[in-house]
């Protein structure tokens, strides 16, 4: 049987002097006795109000944790409670800061500027909660375009909104610079999203993008559902990634109900995961190689790409997977058929990958596109606070997989790719990496035993409460879900932190100074979710 | 990677109208299997196509409503029971997660291969039993691929240029819709293109459930594109809005914006739905000049535009035309 996942590891060693200073300012600060309860072994530190600021400026300057998510939720009489994710490095490593605010009194100091990677999640709990934040920099609105009555969660039945907020994008002057205004939709089949460009010649000095076109209010939609009912939602909150969405949000959910999938069952998700993983990141070889203009090259990622695409319909039925994945286990038992010969299919991908990766790496047409171009600084990706592939292309060594493993990943070894060029050429050579990774997983996982799925309960105990948090690696990094189930096990709250939520500041950093037409180049490198942001 | 076993037999059987594709080319006989799927122009083979469609069996159904308690959109209405049962799917609302399958007490619901489920008609989507759903048998595949091949001809010149319009969709029917475009499905074969501006467009396709955020941008596409030109709504959320229904930030469908000439449902429709859903457009479209009494060059050549005024493309009209 697989350890609860919410359980701390079993000390063997000695504290390390991280583990013992981070216990150190975990005791001096909390207000409450600090717990690691449904956090993955993450201290619970409640802080009164007027520390919620400097207590974080602390996790980041003193303890060098990096801010992983913020979140508000409302508890009964009209509080608002206030969340802030700090990981460390080592599998439990990190801090959960909480605060209170009274109803009239929703009002924090901003992180800002010290902790630059909390200005979206700040400008997205003010318009969605409320609250203010005392000296932030910038208050204009980031999800909602159109003029609500009171904060979305505050209001829960406000009708279709109407007329637009105002929104200004930052003004810039002098001569010979001009604004090229994009979006929302876009030239490609892509997501609908603004950018606005400040151009002197052919360089880009500036890139300002305006996101939440997509917003649809998913998290307030998962209210009042049964932890199942909520699936659907989490593998629609970035779709091109629905596995690993219902995988956060399982992580999230099921230690709370009290179940622990059975070994079968992780290997099977672990698999599941991994040919996710595959079909995504080729689109990537495949974007990056079509915005070179060497069609030749994306043609042969997509036909390999459609190849990873078939696993997944014969083993799910659903050629990205859906609704496979179920509270407790998977809605069906992955197919026998499908299972035979994919190890060898496995083998057969990585090898031709690998063929397609050399092949792009000896054509100077394209190394000469994506070398250099669209570079990220370590310094950057630090402050960014960057996850996933983007962030290890840039030097920061971290991968949930293996830093935290969770469900199947306490079975293998995975082996994370690094480069630290940050370029174009960086991330597609990680990305790279991490599909050929992705597909010895693949054959792990198949060889790792039976596959043995028990049809699922839809919860073991009717009557669970309390919260849980899960924290995967989506095939665009790291991923992290809060939930909070009431009384019945009805959802009463649900976060989700998108990898691209960190990670679309990104692009305004990787495109400066760049000419224009290498943005569609820099863009497809990162390859950001919109919906997953804007949920 | 999808290698074939009969290289294009069957479509070089079907007489005149057939024309070598990647698949049935000869070359594949020399440098190995080709990649392209078969669909449109010869049937899809089933073994390879996951079984996510629901079907339901009057004989079978007890009105057990148990397909009711787990539809996670609100897709399925049972009332009655037993004989008296009457049974209402909305593949239009449906997100073929086949939960209603799995939990089904008498096998009256079974999951299907079938992808071929777009409609003209919203209410077409409605599968109700007590009444037999009245829409066409879909031709067959080979049949499907000529005439849509024709239809571009005829219609736009051999080209068909489409715009796709994200609305606020997850981004899963972008995989799907951008597969169109892939070796494997290759819709070029079909005169089916993606254009990077409506303004050239002969064709949206919209994905999402039309987002509060999202409208104004959609309506102005539209409004962006010249006539004659047609809608097609994707998806679960395209028609109703999918998972995502009951949200305060969504209109739920494209249907609620602009006027919508074809619905392909799925979560996400498979490319080879997609697909069928440009044939159906554009048979709609044909069928809308023979009522206004134009005639359409029957033999029209191929890549040819048609010589006279009957297919106007005139500028940019504002809106008014194609109401479903």
């Amino acid at each position: 049987m697989i350890s609860p996942p919410t359980s701390v590891p079993p000390t063997t060693a000695e504290p390390t002097v991280e583990e013992r200073d981070e216990r150190k300012w975990v005791q001096a600060h909390s207000t409450t006795p600090p717990t690691r309860e449904g956090t993955r072994g993450v201290w619970k530190v409640e802080v009164p109000p007027s520390q919620w600021h400097i207590s974080q400026i602390q996790l980041s300057q003193l303890l060098h944790h990096r801010l992983s998510t913020l979140w508000a939720e409302i508890v009964p009489a009209g509080t608002t409670r206030l969340h802030g994710l700090w990981l460390g490095k080592g599998p439990c490593a990190g801090v959960l800061v909480s605060t209170e605010l009274l109803e009239g009194e929703a009002r924090v100091t901003t992180l800002l500027p010290h902790v630059p990677s909390a200005l979206y999640f700040e400008r997205e709990v003010r318009e969605m909660f409320g609250v203010e934040f005392a000296e932030a920099p910038d208050t204009r609105p980031l999800l909602l375009h159109l003029s609500h009555p009171a904060p979305p969660f505050r209001a829960p039945a406000s009708p279709n909104p109407q007329d637009p907020v105002s929104y200004t994008f930052l003004p810039t002057e002098g001569e010979g610079l001009y604004e090229i205004p994009v979006g929302p939709v876009h030239a490609g089949i892509i997501e609908p999203g603004q950018f606005r460009f400040q151009v002197l010649g052919e360089q880009i000095l500036n890139l300002e993008v305006r996101l939440g076109f997509t917003h649809k209010g998913t998290e307030r939609l998962f209210e009042n559902r049964t932890p199942a009912q909520g699936l659907p939602l989490a593998e629609s909150v970035s779709g091109d990634s629905s596995v690993a969405g219902a995988m956060a949000y399982l992580e999230a959910v099921e230690p709370v109900l009290g179940i622990r999938p059975s070994e079968g069952t992780q290997r099977a998700r672990g698999l599941l995961l991994e040919a996710e993983r595959v079909a995504f990141l080729l689109g990537d070889v495949s974007g990056i190689s079509m915005d070179v203009g060497y069609a030749a090259g994306a043609a042969q990622a997509n036909v390999l790409r459609q190849e990873a695409y078939s696993w997944l319909e014969s083993l799910t039925g659903s050629r990205l997977g859906r609704s496979t994945l179920s509270v407790g286990g998977l809605y069906r038992p992955l197919p026998a058929r499908a299972l035979e010969g994919l190890s060898l299919r496995a083998r057969a991908l990585s090898d031709a990958t690998r063929e397609l990766l050399e092949h792009l790496d000896e054509r100077s047409s394209v190394v000469d596109r994506i070398h250099d171009t669209g570079q990220i600084s370590r310094e950057v990706a630090r402050n960014l606070a960057l996850v996933g592939p983007v962030a290890r292309a840039s030097g920061i060594d971290g991968d949930v997989r293996r830093d935290r493993p969770y469900g199947p990943y306490r079975e293998v070894d995975v082996r994370v790719a690094l480069r630290s060029a940050g370029d174009v050429e960086a991330r597609l050579q990680v990305k790279g990496a991490e599909i050929l990774e992705a597909c010895r997983l693949v054959e792990k996982f198949l060889d790792g035993g039976a596959l043995d799925v028990p049809r699922s309960p839809e919860t073991s105990d009717p009557l669970a409460s309390g919260e849980g948090m899960g924290i995967v690696e989506a095939p665009r990094g790291e991923l992290v879900v809060a939930v909070r189930l009431g009384k019945d096990s009805r959802v009463l709250r649900v976060h989700f932190r998108d990898p691209s939520y960190l990670n679309w500041p990104a692009i305004e950093y990787a495109v400066r100074g760049n000419i224009v037409p290498d943005f569609p180049l820099c863009n497809k490198s990162l390859n950001l979710s919109y919906s997953g942001f804007d949920r | 990677m999808s290698t074939s076993e009969d290289p294009g037999k069957e479509a070089q059987d079907q007489g005149q109208h057939s024309r070598p594709t990647a698949r049935a080319s000869p070359l594949s006989e020399v440098f190995g299997p080709v990649v392209t799927g078969p669909y449109p122009l010869s049937p899809a083979d089933p073994s390879r196509l996951g079984a996510r469609t629901p079907v339901h069996s009057r004989d079978r159904c007890e009105g057990s409503g148990e397909c009711v308690r787990v539809c996670p959109t609100e897709a399925i209405t049972v009332e009655g029971r037993g004989e008296e049962v009457t049974f209402q799917l909305d593949y239009g609302r449906c997100i073929f997660c086949r939960r209603c399958v799995d939990v089904c007490p008498t096998g009256a619901l079974t999951a299907s291969p079938q992808f071929e489920l777009a409609t003209l008609q919203r209410d077409d989507l409605r599968l109700m039993h007590s009444r037999k759903r009245e829409v066409a048998p879909s031709p067959p595949p080979s049949q499907l691929w000529e005439e849509t091949r024709q239809r571009v001809s005829r219609l736009f010149g051999g080209s068909l240029a489409v715009r796709e319009v994200d609305a606020g969709s997850c981004n899963g029917c972008e995989v799907e819709v951008s597969a169109l475009t892939w070796p494997a499905y290759d819709s070029e074969r079909l005169g089916i293109h993606f254009v990077a501006s409506p303004r050239h467009a002969d064709a949206l396709l919209v994905t999402g459930p039309v987002t509060a955020n999202m409208r104004l941008a959609l309506e102005k596409t539209y409004r962006a594109t010249p006539a004659p030109k047609f809608v097609l709504a994707v998806g679960a959320c395209g028609i109703s809005g999918g998972p995502f229904r009951g949200s305060p930030e969504i209109l739920g469908g494209v249907g609620s914006v602009v006027p919508v000439q074809v619905f392909v449902p799925g979560c996400p429709p498979r490319p080879e739905a997609l697909l069928y859903g440009f044939w159906l457009a554009l048979g709609k479209l044909e069928q809308k000049l023979h009522r206004k009494g134009l005639e359409v060059p029957a033999g029209a050549s191929r890549g040819g535009r048609p010589s006279s005024g009957e297919t106007p493309k005139s500028g940019p009209e504002h809106g008014s035309t194609d109401a479903p």
